[in-house]
């Protein structure tokens, strides 16, 4: 098996820790995994988008051009990868920042209004990166909160382990985003 | 009873071809190098980063351990060197084109970095080994085989005094200009090398003399009218002195 | 920041794991300039040799990086440099010095698209520039390239001591998709001897005669006999370190040749092909100089067809019909610059090209 996840939003949203979090969990739980970022003159203002590939056995590329998951934070993204995802597939949008629309009918949406979500439950819309994983591992049952947890804390500053509390929350709060009302 | 009133530094080589043009002060810049690394003791504990030009021969003269720097590049490698041994003294000994054009950014940046090292500098207002071409210290209306009609403002603007440029950058302990056309400058200039050397000993930061110099087979003169020259014609737009001394109160 | 040695699997950048394996490697001094896809080399070192009580300097050019580190190495200590393509480039003249003087420099190399300044996205387009050289003159530069991340990291390992050994500027070229990318790595402690350096380092002239380590020559014989003695040299480099990987070659009609992270796109483009019902096996030199010219060759007395797949106009495509010598015929699938062709578009071009 091979799974193909795509991260994409503003830069400062925190796509590239979210996607850093993910192939940690995946290689905690013994998978390959690859990670790959955009970079360099792109990350000044622009999108930022990284992709993890997980797979059983060797990782087949490392850059591809199509996904089986995608989240995207904001409606540039949206827009762009929208057609990058695999037929079949899911596309998790944050309808905060971009327009509850389909075009097309081969693929899954979940449309979660994440910012909102990090902004009034958590107090933080930095929280909205992790809280995007919670969904997506309620979405793609590939990965497991517990998994993550600890992955977080592989990636998050040993000086900053403040932090990991109000990340779990974030995580749960993703996981149980379809348990909630949702404005809008 | 006698008195030894001379002797050969051994710091020098004994066998050593001498390759240097009469009348060309590079012999008097490697003997005055040589005592002074005789005197401090520091031969033994001495790597020299080898220039390009005639300065490249340093190391047929002195006994001590050396790497030849590409053009330029000489304070680059004299730093690597030191970085790696901090424990050593590292000098170079290049000339003005070797420092001041092709290697300026190295030059400065080695003073802007405070780096522990002593570097001389022959300055001569030409490309000696090539053969008497303008260089970055050619001075106004001097004739020399890419300049024929004479060092012009429009054409060539103008030459770099580099013991000054040195001695702003924060980096640099002793920043000296001296010169060899006389006994008593020679005398100076030597005590300027001992300086140079010192700050570095003591850890203060980096050293620099730049040494007028004669170049009579590319000026076309004789040795006595080269140091005339470098007495009417160099010192008064290169002129000798201390600019920069951090040993010494109100610089 | 990573630990230095952590014994266990972790995730991290190509960049960052070269510059941790170099760390652990023993360097001593790094010297750098600042260069999209691989500053995070020298951001890393900047703070880690600090700590460690080592040396770094922000050179103020990389011809003054490599000019350092030509003096660090001079006195024997494991010192090394980094960069990319353009400014690669800059640094020609001291490669050609640090092979002629003899000195084992390091320097990884991450390409990056050329000619000229070109953009910051990965590229294989200086095949040519490590392996043929852009300085004067006759030298070789030892040249391993990784294809993975914990490659990054064995093989910076490996360049020290080949560096070392055999006296010879040894570069690490990966790519901006190496650098950039992060996958589980594990170091294990410096696999390697210490090499005994006192019979040449510059440490003063204490109790001995004075050393000059240099490469000018004034006399034609000196030359003659001095680049007869570097070629000996480079014959038991090449008799000794020559280094490939190849899968599925035994019953392989169709060869597929890549070097560097470009190897795992034909690995899965072979799968394809092979599932299609075509024979294909995958050959990967891991040393770009030493080239396995050899086995190529032999290779070539079975197999219908070799295709070299680069991230570059077709630079290594030369090496390989060089090796080949007319035995079989050499296609190239390529791309100019970015990432590697992906598996597909490979396996339905090997299917054309069958």
């Amino acid at each position: 098996m091979e799974k193909d996840f795509i991260i994409a939003g503003f830069g400062g949203q925190g796509v590239l820790l979210a996607g850093e979090v993910l192939a940690n969990g995946f290689m905690i739980d013994d998978k390959m995994v690859t990670w790959y970022p955009s970079y360099g003159a792109e990350m000044r203002g622009g999108t930022v988008n990284c992709s993890v590939v997980m797979a059983d056995e060797d990782v087949s590329a490392v850059q591809k051009s199509q996904a089986d998951y995608i989240i995207v934070l904001n409606q540039a993204s949206f827009d762009k990868y929208t057609s990058w995802v695999r037929k079949g597939g899911t596309i998790i949008v944050n309808s905060s920042l971009a327009n509850i629309k389909k075009v097309r009918d081969d693929i899954n949406y979940v449309f979660v209004p994440i910012t909102q979500m990090a902004q009034e439950k958590l107090g933080n819309i930095k929280m909205s990166n992790v809280l995007a994983l919670g969904i997506l591992s309620k979405v793609s049952k590939l990965i497991t909160l517990s998994t993550l947890e600890k992955a977080l804390k592989n990636v998050i500053h040993p000086h900053r382990m403040n932090l990991m509390p109000k990340n779990i929350e974030a995580l749960k709060l993703g996981y149980e985003y379809d348990l909630l009302p949702i404005l809008g | 009873m006698s008195v030894q009133v001379f002797k050969i530094p051994n710091s020098l080589k004994k066998d050593a071809k001498y390759t240097f043009c009469p009348g060309c002060d590079h012999g008097v810049a490697v003997r005055l190098v040589a005592e002074v690394l005789e005197e401090m003791g520091l031969t033994e504990n001495a790597i020299l980063a080898a220039s390009i030009g005639c300065s490249v021969t340093l190391y047929d003269f002195l006994n001590v351990d050396a790497l030849e720097a590409p053009h330029g590049r000489a304070l680059a490698e004299a730093t690597g060197i030191k970085r790696a041994r901090p424990d050593k003294f590292v000098f170079t000994y290049q000339g003005d084109g070797d420092f001041a054009s092709i290697g300026l950014a190295e030059s400065m940046h080695a003073a802007l970095r405070g780096e522990k090292l002593s570097a001389i500098c022959i300055n001569n207002t030409t490309y000696g080994m090539t053969g008497g071409q303008l260089g970055p210290t050619t001075i106004m209306g001097q004739i020399t085989t890419t300049s024929p009609t004479g060092r012009n403002k429009e054409y060539y603007g103008y030459p770099i005094k580099i013991a000054e440029h040195i001695a702003l950058c924060d980096g640099t302990a002793y920043s000296a200009r001296v010169s060899l056309d006389s006994v008593a400058n020679i005398k100076k200039a030597k005590q300027a090398i001992k300086k140079a050397f010192e700050v570095q000993v003591k850890g203060l930061g980096f050293g620099f003399v730049e040494i007028l110099s004669t170049c009579p087979t590319n000026w076309r003169m004789t040795p006595e009218q080269a140091h005339e020259r470098v007495k009417n014609e160099m010192m008064p737009v290169f002129k000798p002195g201390v600019y920069k001394d951090i040993t010494v109160n109100n610089q | 920041m990573v630990e230095c040695l952590t014994g266990k699997k972790i995730l991290i950048k190509g960049n960052y794991a070269i510059a941790n394996a170099a760390v652990l490697a023993g360097c001593q001094c790094y010297f750098g300039y600042p260069i999209t896809p691989q500053s995070e080399i020298g951001e890393f070192m900047s703070g880690k040799m600090q700590e460690l009580g080592r040396s770094y300097v922000s050179a103020e050019s990389e011809l003054a990086a490599i000019n350092m580190t030509i003096g660090a190495c001079a006195t024997g200590a494991k010192a090394m440099s980094s960069s990319s393509s353009c400014a690669i480039a800059l640094m020609q003249e001291a490669l050609s010095y640090a092979a002629s003087d003899e000195l084992p420099v390091v320097l990884v190399s991450v390409m990056r698209g050329g000619p000229g300044l070109g953009n910051i996205y990965s590229s294989q387009g200086d095949y040519f520039q490590t392996t043929k050289g852009g300085g004067n003159g006759d030298y070789k530069l030892i040249a391993l390239a990784p294809s993975t991340v914990q490659e990054c990291v064995d093989l910076t390992y490996k360049a020290f001591y080949l560096a070392h050994k055999y006296k010879n500027p040894t570069v690490l070229l990966a790519d901006g998709l190496l650098g950039q990318m992060m996958a589980p790595v594990e170091f294990k402690p410096y696999p390697y001897p210490e090499i005994d350096n006192s019979e040449w380092a510059l440490t003063g002239a204490k109790g001995r005669n004075s050393r000059i380590i240099r490469s000018y020559a004034p006399l034609a014989d000196e030359q003659c006999v001095f680049l007869e003695k570097l070629f000996n040299k480079y014959k038991q480099i090449e008799e000794n370190e020559t280094e490939w990987e190849e899968i599925g070659t035994e019953d392989a009609d169709i060869v597929l040749v890549s070097f560097g992270s470009t190897f795992r796109n034909i690995k899965t483009a072979a799968k394809i092909c092979r599932q299609k019902g075509l024979k294909v096996g995958v050959f990967r030199p891991i040393t770009l100089y030493p080239f396995p010219h050899k086995r190529l060759n032999e290779l070539a007395d079975r197999v219908k067809k070799i295709i070299s797949v680069e991230v570059n106009m077709g630079q290594m495509i030369n090496d390989i019909k060089l090796s080949v010598d007319g035995k079989v015929p050499v296609e190239l699938i390529h791309k100019p610059v970015g990432a590697p062709p992906a598996p597909e578009d490979i396996a339905a071009q090997v299917e054309e090209l069958a």
